[in-house]
């Protein structure tokens, strides 16, 4: 018996039909031709396809579609990028090249099967550390402390102490069988959350918690516990409210931003207007207005998109994110070995998370805090840390695929 | 872990959870800007609209007749060139700017600066070299009747509403004090002058209500025998006919000569919950949300409470009643409409549409009575115009139906009266209802009504 794989043409051709429209409409944008942006277009083509072709034939059980929904993801966001600044655009690419190489590499460790248990400890503190710097060294973007300058480059740790929070977790949570030896996770998890929030970086501290409560969910069952957890982070979202007035505040204008327009709504309201603008269909790359759009490039990418391609074109661009979830979830539950399997559906989660805080909060679903959208953002730490999240997923299923090729092999069978 | 199994249904579980969340996230984008889009698009503070003010040629505003009431000069907006016309239209046009009330130049700017164009237009205008030019749009509104309600109103406070009952068409809405786009922003605005009374005005209604009010009675089966001597008490609070004692009554003859102890007695019997029931079936109490957006109307109020003195007072338009002018036509729309309200329409046509795709459709807003008790009161207030409080509305010849209303407010220590008559002509090719108000001027029978008669004059003649 020989499996096949469903062919992948169709998505790839879709997708270099969407990368060419979009770079052709904005090497046409400006009234002179803009060559740079035609060269980009073809050079992102050629990126994507080889990329794709070269992980396929060294990895033959990639999940292709993963990669491909990836792919379709970035291309969107470096043509919006490129709509609102071509420098940002070309810099986020190179960082995408060399992310490519992190992403191999992580996906040649986890292939492994390297254990990480011994080295859990030294993550936990990496962690505090990298959340611990910005207080010390970090320079203070949009409100929140969460950067720091090194050289010419300008990093996030929280972007990076997002992953080793997803190992720590998934080390602790295959380990650990009685409650009491929880406690040093449960401690360590309170901290991330703490010292997030105290950076005034909300948007990462809400994705530490949620994430936690999901993979506890998942991994203990527990379903009472969980359910105090939601009612802790509840109350600790209330005593923040309390509390801190950058907290109140940001309740208040998702209640009615409109009346503070020109003040602390003045965001919220752009982002709405810009949706509004597009309608359905959009008014068309280029044609936007998004220069009066704070944070354009990359926590409001969304509402750019909603602008220029459509709330349609925003609903496909969800469902897309929906599709790299339900992968995600099928290589978790595909894994043989638990450390593995919550691994993947913690990055899984983490994204798909993610994902919704900061849509929801530019359509004004729920309070906004700023997170990056994963993949289209601009963002050199917030792309470097989804492809090692990508990398981890991809490990695994490579994995997966080599223990079912085995599995087959000694039935007679093959996979193709 | 033990237990593999219930970490993979976890797992689907969660799932689950992540499929619905983003479910929500969908459903809620697409609800949100469907049906909030176009509002929120309108605001005049959208940086888009200020700075299609600055590169396009906006499309020019007709009114039903085909007058040309707006239009652009280069990126400079112009208005009709006589004074009277600017005047009486300009709190339904409104301003580029949005200083004024919110009107068609902003409302309609989508349309009117071209931004609602799909890709097939942009081409066709590239080609053409008309990039940068508007979509010309038509209104409901007929300018020449508006300005013939604007000389006549003499310069008195108040607003009158006319529209098309059977499709919900505004064809004039005259608020003064009023103001000239071509001045606004160079001149300091005549006080409330900037505010227009249609949608944004509250007033008590006074005897308007009692069209509610005998509604609510016909549908309970109530028609009290009553003799009025012209004053009665109802739990501590007076109640009063200024016209003296009108003796006995039925509800008929009470609606008609608009006795107040009559119609207080009434919404006793009626009971104060059931009367704010049919005042919420007329639309008071409620958020108006139109299709398109095409208006903004202020929500009318109607309250009671336990005391049967402020039923009373309620049922009679008092109390702590308010209603809006263009509610108030909509209100005598929907008896002359066999018992439908429509919703209210200021656009008529957008010369190309886009993909807006703008056709006009007339909306129902919502049934308020059965064919059958609308029949009733029509005849009601068609013996109001005939041998009622309402014969100055009459002109001689056309089949005319109304309620006059005189509601008192205080004013620095002074009781005055509002002047009210709603109406409408009986005719299905003359489908017209009108809502005139006088601020402070008195008796509706004496002020509101002889204009509501002129202006079915002219609607009977043009």
């Amino acid at each position: 018996m020989t499996i096949k794989r469903r062919s992948t043409a169709a998505l790839l051709f879709l997708q270099v039909l969407f990368i060419l429209s979009a770079f052709g409409l904005l090497t046409f944008k400006g009234g002179v031709l803009d060559w740079q942006a035609a060269a980009s277009g073809l050079i992102l083509c050629l990126f994507n396809l080889f990329q794709y072709n070269i992980l396929k034939s060294c990895f033959k059980h990639l999940d292709r579609f993963c990669l491909i929904v990836a792919q379709f993801l970035w291309s969107l966001g470096l043509a919006v990028i490129y709509r609102i600044s071509p420098a940002l655009a070309i810099k986020q690419f190179l960082i995408l090249m060399a992310s490519t190489l992190v992403m191999v590499c992580v996906m040649l460790i986890i292939r492994k099967s390297v254990d990480f248990g011994r080295l859990n400890w030294l993550f936990m503190v990496l962690t505090f550390l990298l959340l611990a710097s910005t207080l010390v060294l970090g320079r203070s973007i949009g409100g929140a402390k969460n950067w720091i300058k090194l050289g010419f480059f300008t990093l996030q740790p929280s972007e990076f102490a997002k992953i080793l929070y997803i190992m720590v977790s998934a080390y602790f949570l295959t380990t650990r069988e009685k409650l009491v030896s929880f406690i040093p996770y449960l401690i360590y998890t309170a901290a991330c959350v703490m010292l997030l929030v105290v950076e005034k970086d909300l948007g990462a501290g809400l994705l530490i918690a949620l994430t936690f409560l999901v993979m506890f969910f998942a991994a203990t069952g527990r379903t009472l516990l969980t359910l105090l957890g939601v009612g802790v982070l509840g109350g600790g979202a209330y005593a923040s409210y309390k509390l801190f007035s950058h907290v109140q505040t940001r309740v208040q204008v998702w209640q009615d931003p409109w009346a503070t327009y020109n003040g602390q709504g003045y965001q919220i309201v752009q982002g709405l207007l810009a949706l509004a603008s597009g309608g359905l269909f959009g008014v068309g790359l280029g044609r936007g207005m998004p220069e009066v759009i704070p944070v354009r490039e990359s926590d409001y990418i969304f509402t750019v998109i909603g602008e220029e391609f459509g709330i349609i074109f925003g609903i496909i661009t969800i469902l897309f994110y929906l599709v790299f979830i339900v992968r995600g979830i099928l290589i978790a539950l595909n894994a043989r070995s638990t450390y593995d399997a919550l691994l993947v559906f913690g990055c899984t989660a983490m994204l798909t998370l993610q994902s919704f805080i900061i849509i929801g909060g530019v359509i004004k679903l729920i309070p906004l805090t700023g997170v990056t959208l994963p993949y289209i953002s601009y963002g050199g730490s917030s792309i470097l840390s989804s492809m090692i999240q990508l990398g981890i997923i991809q490990g695994v299923a490579i994995k997966n695929g080599q223990k079912d090729e085995e599995q087959l092999a000694e039935m007679g069978g093959e996979i193709a | 872990m033990r237990d593999v199994d219930k970490f993979k249904r976890n797992m689907r579980i969660s799932l689950g959870i992540f499929v619905t969340l983003f479910s929500v996230l969908i459903i809620y984008l697409g609800y949100s800007v469907v049906v909030y889009g176009n509002q929120w698009y309108a605001t005049p503070y959208n940086p888009r609209i200020q700075q299609a003010y600055k590169n396009i040629s906006g499309g020019t505003v007709y009114d039903a007749k085909g007058i040309r009431l707006a239009w652009s000069d280069g990126t400079t907006r112009r208005y009709h060139e006589e004074v009277d016309k600017r005047r009486a239209l300009s709190h339904i046009m409104g301003d580029p700017a949005g200083i004024a009330a919110k009107g068609v130049e902003t409302r309609f700017a989508k349309y009117l600066y071209g931004m609602d164009k799909d890709l097939v237009e942009r081409i066709e205008d590239l080609l053409a070299g008309k990039e940068s030019q508007g979509n010309d749009i038509t209104l409901t509104v007929d300018a020449e009747l508006s300005e013939y309600i604007y000389d006549n109103m003499d310069a008195k406070t108040g607003c009158i509403v006319v529209l098309n009952y059977k499709t919900g068409e505004i064809l004039a809405n005259v608020s003064i004090p009023t103001f000239d786009p071509t001045t606004l922003g160079k001149e300091e605005p005549v006080d409330t002058s900037l505010v227009d009374r249609a949608t944004m005005g509250r007033y008590p209604p006074g005897s308007v209500m009692k069209i509610i009010t005998a509604s609510a009675a016909m549908e309970e089966g109530i028609d009290l025998s009553y003799e009025c001597t012209g004053e009665c008490i109802i739990e501590g609070q007076k109640v009063t006919c200024s016209g003296g004692a009108h003796g006995a009554l039925t509800l008929e003859s009470a609606f008609i000569k608009s006795c107040n102890t009559y119609f207080a007695n009434l919404s006793v019997k009626i009971g104060g919950s059931r009367l704010k029931k049919q005042a919420e079936k007329f639309g008071f109490n409620q958020q108006f949300k139109f299709a398109g957006d095409e208006i903004e109307l202020y929500p009318s109020n109607f309250e009671v409470t336990g005391n049967e003195g402020d039923v009373a007072w309620a049922g009679v338009g008092q109390y702590n009643d308010l209603v809006t002018p263009l509610h108030a036509a909509m209100i005598a729309g929907s008896i002359a409409n066999d018992g439908v309200m429509m919703e209210p329409k200021l656009l008529r046509d957008v010369a190309r549409g886009g993909y807006a795709g703008f056709s006009f459709t007339p909306a129902q807003y919502k049934r308020v009575l059965s064919a059958e008790m609308a029949g009733r009161l029509k005849e009601y207030m068609r013996e109001v115009v005939q041998s009622g409080t309402g014969t100055s509305a009459g002109v001689s010849g056309v089949p005319i139906c109304g309620k006059t209303g005189t509601a008192e407010f205080m004013e620095d220590g002074q009781v005055k009266n509002h002047s009210w008559f709603v109406g409408f002509i009986d005719d299905n090719s003359k489908p017209y209802a009108v809502a005139v108000i006088f601020e402070g001027a008195g008796f509706g029978s004496r002020y509101a009504a002889p204009m509501a008669g002129k202006i079915f004059g002219y609607l009977a003649n043009h």
